[in-house]
């Protein structure tokens, strides 16, 4: 005999297994793999960025006649793609049985100890990607007929370059150099700050879940 | 969340917010997910409850808000992963879940509907009146009554003919 919607909706829920409700204890497990698994693309897609941006600066490096700077650059850009693949795969490392909340915190802990040390390696990258670009740029076959001109127009010069102009480059890699932890920071705030505000939420919830009573 | 907390105002209207989880997740795995997102989301929201309405009507429509929000959220997730599962799967793992027959062809064709619709149907069936309901969803009750007419009849037709 056909039955009404309604009588299909009552009588099925008469059955006690169709309304037993899921324990709550396991509140953010799912959640916090999400979470981590969302950083790890964005990350894997960053570490991409890298590798295509270092390929497209050795071309056009060459096809601007500085082959050597665009070298330099390529191979700096490339040993950060590495040692940031390196660290991908210690993320994948973390312990997915321990709890949410011990899950998430080495999560976090994983990322400062990451911005700590990429701070510190883009001490050196950053001067050293400044500088070869300059150095790089102003040698290149590109710039011939500018180096030519200033040259004839003026007597302030060292070896070719025009001597302030240099200065004033050399001052911003070091500045760069110096300011590189603090850039850096604002540089993964930018690409993560969503990722990183949810897990500071999530964290947060879970401390007041835990010391809730 | 304190087990007294559960216990007293989530735990009475379990069913609710099961029935109304159920009806917007594939799989089984999804419907925990949704129903702890939810008993957490009362949780944390309880302190905005303001006695304008019941705590029940309250809750349902966190509940609705809570699962409108995570299917959203879901499906652009699963057009990212969407080699990892195919459809069939997740309709076959949901099925399992229920062991009624007819209850299940009712869900699979609730889920069919659209978002408004389903949590329209939903408290229908639940025989929340037509007051109840427009105050849920922050509509006219003048209209619910006429919406839910249509609705029945798009069950049916999906339903096709099994029932009356």
């Amino acid at each position: 005999m056909e039955k009404s919607i309604e009588q299909i909706w009552k009588e099925g829920f008469l059955k006690q297994e169709a309304l037993i409700a899921p324990k709550v204890n396991e509140l953010y497990n799912r959640k916090s793999i999400h979470l981590v698994e969302k950083f790890q693309r964005m990350f894997k897609i960053n570490i991409w960025g890298i590798i295509i941006g270092a390929s497209l600066i050795l071309i056009a490096s060459l096809g601007a006649g500085a082959g050597l700077a665009g070298l330099i650059i390529f191979i700096t850009l490339l040993a950060v793609a590495y040692s940031a693949k390196l660290d991908s795969d210690g993320l994948k490392q973390l312990d997915k049985g321990q709890s949410s909340f011990e899950y998430l915190s080495s999560f976090r802990e994983w990322i400062q100890q990451s911005i700590e040390k990429y701070g510190s390696l883009y001490r050196i990258v950053y001067p050293v990607f400044i500088l070869t670009f300059y150095f790089g740029l102003w040698f290149s076959d590109l710039l011939e007929p500018i180096r030519e001109k200033v040259a004839e127009n003026s007597s302030n010069l060292i070896f070719g370059m025009h001597v302030p102009t240099t200065l004033l480059i050399i001052g911003g890699a070091i500045a760069m150099g110096y300011f590189a932890k603090r850039i850096h920071r604002e540089d993964v705030e930018l690409m993560y700050g969503k990722v990183l505000g949810k897990l500071n939420e999530a964290l947060a919830e879970m401390e007041e879940l835990r010391t809730t009573k | 969340m304190s087990r007294d907390f559960y216990k007293s105002s989530i735990l009475p209207y379990a069913g609710i917010i099961i029935k109304i989880c159920r009806a917007y997740t594939d799989t089984e795995e999804d419907f925990e997910d949704y129903y702890q997102e939810v008993c957490l989301q009362i949780w944390k929201s309880k302190d905005r409850f303001q006695d304008q309405s019941e705590w029940s009507t309250w809750v349902y429509r966190l509940t609705l808000n809570v699962c409108l929000t995570l299917m959203r959220k879901s499906k652009k997730q699963k057009s990212y992963e969407s080699n990892e599962l195919s459809p069939g799967d997740q309709k076959e793992e949901n099925a399992q879940a229920i062991s009624d027959e007819s209850l299940n062809q009712l869900y699979a064709a609730i889920r069919e509907l659209s978002e408004i619709d389903r949590a329209v149907i939903l408290l229908y069936l639940e025989e929340k009146s037509y007051q109840e309901i427009a105050q849920i969803m922050g509509t006219n009750p003048n209209n619910i009554g006429v919406r839910i007419k249509r609705i029945k009849e798009r069950l049916k037709k999906k339903l096709d003919g099994k029932v009356n």
